[in-house]
């Protein structure tokens, strides 16, 4: 491997733009697909899957903080970025824009966006910027649980009872398309793999997702869904097409606004 | 798919042995694996397996308090 990178004052602008952009999608995806997998920790099908939940959950949480604590060095105030914006600052992957009202879709959640979003952090795990890189491999260590609690649940609900099976055909078939956008057009990242920051292009990435996803659909007896990608609208700095942002219940949850709303006023700490 | 349940065994150390921790009940051995390590998740083990309760032949009793099929997750277990 070349030379790390350990500050951001060694970075071009360009890759300092990119790299600040990357980790908020991916701060901010985490952040949401925690708060909406908290809505079924005590609504699971059984016990030991409430418990499952609860604990992705947090460490999807956890995830968002080392991200967001990152992007101090890329010049933002993470406690902004964390308690104070609205839906429409958000750049979380729009797959997660509506909450997730069901088990099948919790699941597919579970199964399939949070695997776009590890297919994307592991093409960081040999980022030659030392301080993200640093922070990848525990997340990918936990991620390797959560993928395996999604597959095992969509295999569970495939060859269950065909209203089951339907109702995760559709959910899946209602993401995969945003899924796929995600990632960006083909060329998209080829800067930042050039100068070693990350190891593929959108195009790359997309391919390596599909080619993990197409055994565990077809695995759990569901077909892998088409979409015709079209990136005319496509914004590359929040990776999204529209910018309404996330379900506002969700946001208002992240930021803690009802915490707040119990707080004492008090003096401004000193900087 | 039948729910069944698998015994949980983990150690903290390399050197030290694999203790029965409690158990999970699961659809498949995937399932148990990852309920296994999410439940009994206070420890940062160095290894955890599991495994079917009916793969264990009872030795000396007929019921043993190892049979803990009727009990939830997580519920402690008298080995």
């Amino acid at each position: 491997m070349t030379d790390d990178i350990r500050s951001v004052a060694d970075l071009s602008p360009e890759s300092r733009r990119a790299l600040h952009d990357l980790i908020l999608s991916l701060a901010d995806s985490k952040r949401i697909i925690g708060i909406l997998y908290a809505d079924w920790v005590l609504g699971a099908p059984e016990l030991e899957a409430n418990i499952a939940t609860s604990s992705i959950s947090q460490d999807e949480w956890g995830h968002s903080r080392l991200l967001y604590a990152l992007l101090k060095d890329l010049g933002e105030d993470p406690e902004r970025l964390e308690h104070a914006r609205e839906p429409s600052e958000y750049c979380s992957i729009e797959a997660l824009d509506q909450r997730l009202a069901t088990w099948p879709q919790f699941v597919v959640a579970n199964a399939i966006i949070d695997s776009a979003l590890t297919v994307q952090l592991e093409a960081l795990s040999a980022s030659r910027y030392a301080p993200l890189r640093q922070r990848v491999q525990k997340q990918l260590e936990e991620e390797r649980f959560h993928e395996a609690h999604g597959a095992a649940w969509m295999r569970r609900l495939g060859s269950s009872s065909d209203a089951a099976r339907s109702a995760t055909q559709e959910a899946l078939d209602a993401c995969w398309s945003e899924v796929l956008h995600w990632f960006g057009p083909d060329d998209f990242g080829a800067a930042e793999k050039s100068a070693g920051l990350s190891d593929g292009t959108g195009g790359e990435l997309r391919t390596r997702f599909v080619e993990r996803m197409g055994p565990v659909i077809q695995g759990a007896g569901l077909e892998v869904p088409s979409a015709q990608l079209d990136f005319s609208d496509w914004d590359p700095a929040s990776r999204r097409a529209n910018r309404t942002g996330p379900d506002p219940e969700a946001v208002a949850r992240a930021r803690g606004d009802r915490n707040r709303a119990f707080f004492v006023e008090t003096a401004e700490p000193e900087k | 798919m039948a729910e069944q349940v698998y015994v949980v065994f983990a150690r903290k150390n390399r050197e030290d042995p694999l203790h029965h921790i409690g158990s999970v009940q699961a659809s498949d051995s995937e399932l148990a694996k990852v309920y296994a390590w999410k439940t009994y998740d206070e420890e940062r083990w160095f290894e955890m397996v599991v495994a079917p309760r009916n793969a264990f032949y009872p030795v000396n009793r007929e019921e043993a308090p190892f049979d803990i099929t009727r009990r939830g997750a997580g519920t402690p277990e008298v080995t």
